[in-house]
């Protein structure tokens, strides 16, 4: 079969995706790279959408290209969460954008929407070639995105950090890749994964270590502990709708490469690697949660809570072996939810620090009385971040733990959830100085603009009406055909 | 109408919508939108007791998950146990609307008030309807987050938001073996339904070990949210809120949820004597202690809340001791007059310009007559005086106790009866007989070494390295009801619900007194297979009614008629003395052991990401940090740290994966 003989069809929501993007690029070079650009924002939540609408059409078909890129369930819904993220990320910067005038707003656009198409063509991959083509697409936009405020030191600092070690990361995970390869004499997952029981036998310590680089490196991408050290720094500094989207866009396509890799490549020698997982998701969590105990700036505490939700993630990985569909259906539900908690979280905090300017938790000072609709809305978000009931995050949380229990990991589902616990402490910090301090003498009502106040409407409606009403997502997933190649 | 019992929680819904997206416009008359809610509720509720009388238990369920192969389902249920809940809750909850309306008249938030209140008198009564256990969790936690809100009502008080929090916190504790309990439950049956729970239980399907576990964990969750000790200690904070928030929340309605918790699920509870002796000791323990504190407590509310603590701890110690009825009437009962006694506490704290302190009272007998005589009424109830609602309750718990057979759990029970009783009449006597002690001069015991707030602001330091900008100087609006003159009877606002429970507290004994054939025993039991319910014989009658008398008359003794000193246990064990005015310092001893090292294992991983790191690269060699030191300007070379510290956790991660694999050995 030659290269042309493909069903290039398949990638069409990427072409359309790349395509646009330029379109973005090109028409922010003929407008002057300076000033205010709404209409560019609004162009690349468009084309966005039409992605995700192409994306969800490739519903009925699946399919692949030459073992290399595959179109299933699974990618649908990766993509599908990456690319309303990226919208959703977009309509908080544009308000961001205009307050920051140094950020050349064309550019930042046209590279968010060049990190979605590295995203979706990592979830997409089948093969460990395009696999790191996607990550490195959307890393080195991470990058950059990070540091867009470049006359600010923190930005610049942060950039400089993330790029080293998110090289580091890059190469711990090419060099775990190579062993594979050099092994099977081929970079297609399928093959890789046929032949992974029989390699394990011949050689455990090479596959052994090929496993553990590529998990460093993947865990610094989803950023969990030991892997973690990057993000706070990183997050603080970042500009922050950029924050919002490290910790969900980033590290979500993060996950989706991960069960790629686990799920078409180790799955057979399970047992090999579950309890690894295991305790990375207990340390995970452990850490994170303590280290957000003490943390009193809303960026870096969202970095942590970020790595302890990473690794509650990591937990129906380890159940993945006994639970199987039912345990990626787990991990997808708690990526929605959290895409849509964590967003909307954020969104209030991009507003709400930026207003004070400062991010010190002491901004969010009588909120409720500055913005009703805002405090209440970052309490849903926090209460299902935390997860109590009736939000989504509680159904995710819910779910994870009992299917850890299912899986026998009983520890882990202790650990947990008295870790859940810990963490009201700081989400609750929120809400106590929301609710429970007056507002700074000189603060004002809060004007909330419209392409905010969208983002946390919908959030807002997605984490209580999946807290309420769970199986319009659950029966989509029992629907799914996850993986076209098995 | 019992097809509708849906709607009892729904009335306080609406209200707490239309209070969210109006309240502000509605300002004062709020209130009644609060009042017409529950009101409508409460009809309801009669009206589907009585059908529920009359007939059989009523389930519609809808599916709402499916979790594996598994259906969870939502719905609403009415039991002989809910249905009777349902009045208690929609009545407590209906008077304390109406009582609210005068004492919080003064506040500039009482819309919010309002609403909260709504809410979580949906939240409650939601609980309550729960047809399966899942549900019941999900509303638990709703609950608690009102009661959070409530607790931390007037926030100006640093004390009222540290109470919040802490009470908040304290239950999730509780809340970790609760779910971690219906998990395990769920894993073994299948399902969160009562009734295939039972099933799987009466079949033998748990084997016991897990029974008694799943048992125990279920009661963690009990033992958090109905104060019991060891988990107590959130309950006498938490009287920072409102005093009508008190008389709701935490008295009648969602304390006692623990004690229903235990109730619905009582069958599984049998099936467990180690987790059934675990509750009765818990219950005993709670009852004991709890009444001992109480006994020295110098504010009103604080006494009553040790004292609400007390008698939960009955409660328990009944249901412990296979007196499933005794238990849940004293539920009822306790409802009644603890909501009659933290009202007519909160009348007097209205009427004495918001002190709280009973060494400021006295002499109010004259001065508020119908609060005095319900107060005295109450006070008759809870010390166990025939032929008032709290006799009845307690003597057949007294006989839960004792026909058990354990000796040791009904002498807890009877001691703790002669304390409740004197408690109770050295708080009566305290505050409304001897001379008026509020005068002109402002808070004596402003700066006493009191115990007040105490735990809470502990807490409070250590759990919040940051630090809120509260300021201190506010006060509560409500206190700030402008009049200074002598204390004087309130309006029928803040009467009328004090004659109404005071009418329960005389006669809702009755419903279960055996010379009427115990009535609501017959009631509760219907289907159930709990075991044949335990009945004193007269000699226990007269034995606690001595016991009430003998600590009524010791309190008149002393604090009435000064026949003995005031102080004279106190200075004859003053030892004692302190350590329960300090209340066993477990507060200290809960921030030295749990809070602060939390706080601190979280500061000492953020050290190790911040700094110690740093030591071991300077321990390797400075080449590290030479390589990049164009990078690293100005920040002490964290990055190359980082990168490190992630190769050596990989490198860690490898070992422990060899280890695994066995090649070291």
């Amino acid at each position: 079969m030659t290269a042309f003989d493909a069903n290039w069809s398949l990638m069409t929501p990427e072409i359309v995706l790349a395509a646009l993007a330029l379109l973005v690029f090109t028409i922010d070079f003929m407008t002057g790279i300076h000033g205010k650009k709404p209409f560019i924002g609004k162009l690349s939540v468009m084309s966005l959408l039409v992605t995700a609408v192409l994306v969800f059409l490739t519903n009925s078909t699946s399919g692949q290209i030459a073992d290399v890129f595959v179109v299933d369930g699974f990618a649908m819904i990766f993509k599908l969460i990456i690319l309303v993220g990226v919208a959703m990320v977009i309509l908080i910067s544009m308000n961001y954008l205009d307050r920051n005038e140094e950020i050349y707003q064309g550019e930042y656009y046209s590279i968010l929407l060049f990190s979605a198409l590295g995203a979706m063509i990592m979830v997409s991959s089948a093969d460990l070639i395009t696999l790191f083509i996607g990550l490195e697409i959307l890393s080195i936009s991470s990058y950059c995105l990070v540091g867009f405020k470049k006359y600010h030191r923190h930005s610049t600092e942060a950039a400089i950090k993330y790029v080293i070690l998110g090289g580091t990361a890059s190469a711990f995970i090419l060099y775990g890749m190579s062993f594979l390869y050099g092994l099977t004499g081929s970079t297609s997952l399928r093959v890789i994964g046929e032949a992974m029981p029989q390699l394990f036998a011949d050689y455990s310590v090479m596959m052994t270590i090929s496993f553990i680089f590529m998990l460093v490196g993947f865990g610094f991408k989803i950023s969990i502990v030991p892997f973690h050290m990057w993000a706070p720094d990183v997050y603080e500094g970042a500009p922050t709708p950029i924050t919002a989207f490290l910790s969900v866009v980033s590290k979500i396509a993060g996950f989706g490469i991960v069960l790629r890799v686990m799920v078409f490549g180790f799955l057979p020698v399970y047992e090999e690697w579950i309890f690894i997982i295991a305790v990375l998701a207990a340390v995970t969590m452990i850490v994170g949660n303590a280290i957000a105990l003490t943390q009193k700036n809303t960026k870096r505490l969202m970095a942590y809570s970020g790595i302890a939700q990473a690794g509650y993630l990591l937990v129906p990985i380890a159940a993945l072996p006994f639970m199987g569909n039912f345990s990626l259906s787990m991990i997808l539900f708690y990526s929605v939810a959290y895409l849509m908690m964590t967003l909307g979280a954020f969104a209030v905090i991009t507003l709400v620090t930026e207003d004070a300017g400062t991010s010190d938790l002491s901004s969010f000072a009588g909120l409720f009385q500055r913005s009703p609709y805002l405090a209440v809305a970052m309490t849903v978000f926090l209460v299902s971040l935390a997860g109590l009931p009736l939000t989504a995050g509680f159904i995710g949380k819910a779910q994870i733990f009992f299917g850890a229990v299912s899986a026998d990991l009983l520890w882990l589902a202790i650990i947990m959830i008295v870790m859940s616990v810990v963490s009201f402490f700081y989400y609750f910090s929120f809400i106590k100085q929301m609710f429970m301090t007056e507002p700074k003498a000189n603060d004002k009502e809060l004007q909330v603009p419209v392409s905010l106040s969208a983002v946390v409407t919908v959030a807002l409606a997605v984490t209580i009406i999946l807290g309420i009403m769970p199986n319009f997502l659950l029966d989509i997933f029992t629907t799914l055909n996850w993986f076209a190649l098995f | 109408m019992i097809q509708n019992a849906w709607l009892i929680p729904v009335f306080p819904l609406i209200a707490f919508l239309i209070l969210l997206f109006f309240g502000r416009f509605l300002k004062e008359k709020a209130a009644y939108v609060g009042i017409a809610g529950l009101g409508l509720s409460f009809i309801v509720s009669v009206m589907v007791l009585f059908e529920r009388i009359g007939g059989e238990t009523y389930t519609y369920v809808i599916e709402w998950i499916t979790f594996g192969e598994s259906t969870i389902t939502m719905g609403y249920e009415v039991t002989p146990l809910n249905a009777m809940m349902l009045i208690v809750v929609t009545l407590v909850s209906l008077v304390v609307h109406i009582f609210s309306r005068e004492y919080m008249h003064d506040d500039k938030r009482i819309h919010v008030f309002y609403s909260y209140l709504g809410l979580f008198s949906f939240s409650m009564l939601g609980l309550v309807l729960a047809p399966n256990v899942l549900q019941l969790f999900i509303f638990w936690e709703l609950v608690g987050l009102c009661s959070f809100l409530l607790v931390g009502f007037w926030y100006f008080k640093p004390e009222a938001a540290a109470a919040a929090k802490k009470a908040f916190l304290t239950t999730r504790i509780g809340d970790v073996g609760l779910l971690l309990g219906l998990v395990i439950l769920f894993n073994q049956t299948g399902s969160f339904d009562y009734g295939e729970i039972f099933a799987a239980v009466e079949n033998g399907l748990i084997n016991d070990t897990l029974l008694t576990a799943i048992a125990l964990l279920i009661f963690m969750g009990a033992v958090g949210k109905s104060a019991q000790f060891p988990l107590h200690v959130w309950l006498p904070d938490a009287m920072e809120g409102p005093t009508p928030v008190s008389a709701l929340i935490h008295a009648a309605t969602m304390v006692a949820a623990g004690v229903y918790l235990v109730g619905v699920m009582y069958p599984l509870f049998l099936a467990s004597p180690t987790a059934m002796t675990v509750v009765a000791y818990t219950g005993a323990i709670t009852a004991f202690f709890a009444a001992t504190m109480a006994l020295v407590m110098t504010d009103i509310k604080r006494v009553l809340a040790y004292s609400t603590i007390s008698q939960l701890g009955f409660m328990i110690l009944a249901l412990g001791t296979a007196g499933y009825v005794a238990g849940l009437f004293h539920l009822m009962t306790h409802a009644f007059f603890k909501a009659l006694l933290f009202l007519g506490a909160g009348s007097v704290i209205y009427a004495v310009h918001h002190r709280q302190d009973i060494r400021d009272m006295g002499g109010l007998w004259g001065k508020m007559k119908i609060t005095a005589v319900t107060f005295l009424i109450g006070s008759l109830a809870i010390a166990g005086v025939f032929p008032l609602a709290g006799f009845w309750s307690k003597e057949e718990i007294l006989a839960s106790a004792l026909l058990n057979g354990d000796g040791f759990l009904f002498a807890i029970a009877l001691v703790t009866a002669f304390m409740t009783a004197f408690y109770m009449f050295r708080l009566f006597f305290k505050t409304f007989t001897g001379e008026y002690r509020g005068g002109d001069h402002d808070d004596p015991h402003a700066n006493d070494p009191g115990v007040e707030a105490q735990g809470a602001a502990s807490v409070a330091e250590a759990d919040n390295p940051r630090d809120d900008s509260v300021d201190q100087d506010r006060v509560p609006p409500a206190e700030d009801h402008g009049h200074h003159d002598a204390p004087k009877e309130n309006s029928g606002f803040m009467t009328f619900p004090l004659i109404v429970l005071a009418s329960l507290a005389v006669v809702a004994g009755f419903v279960n007194a055996p010379f009427l054939g115990h009535q609501l025993e017959g009631f509760l039991i219907q289907g159930l297979n709990v075991g044949a319910q335990p009945h004193g014989e007269l000699w226990l009658a007269f034995l606690s009614l001595a016991v009430a008398g003998g600590g009524i008359a010791l309190a008149w003794a002393m604090y009435y008629k000064g026949a003995i000193a005031e102080d004279f246990f106190a200075s004859k064990a003053p030892g004692v003395h302190k350590l329960l005015i300090n209340k066993y310092y477990l507060d200290e001893v809960y921030v030295a052991v749990f809070v602060r090292p939390t706080v601190a294992i979280g500061r000492f991983f953020w050290e190790m990401d911040k700094s110690i790191v740093d030591g071991i690269v300077n321990l390797i060699g400075r080449s590290t940090r030479g390589t990049g030191r164009s990078f690293s300007r100005g920040h002490n070379g964290q990055l190359q740290t980082y990168g490190l510290v992630s190769i050596l956790g990989g490198l860690v991660v490898i070992a422990l994966a060899f280890v695994i694999r066995g090649y070291f050995g």
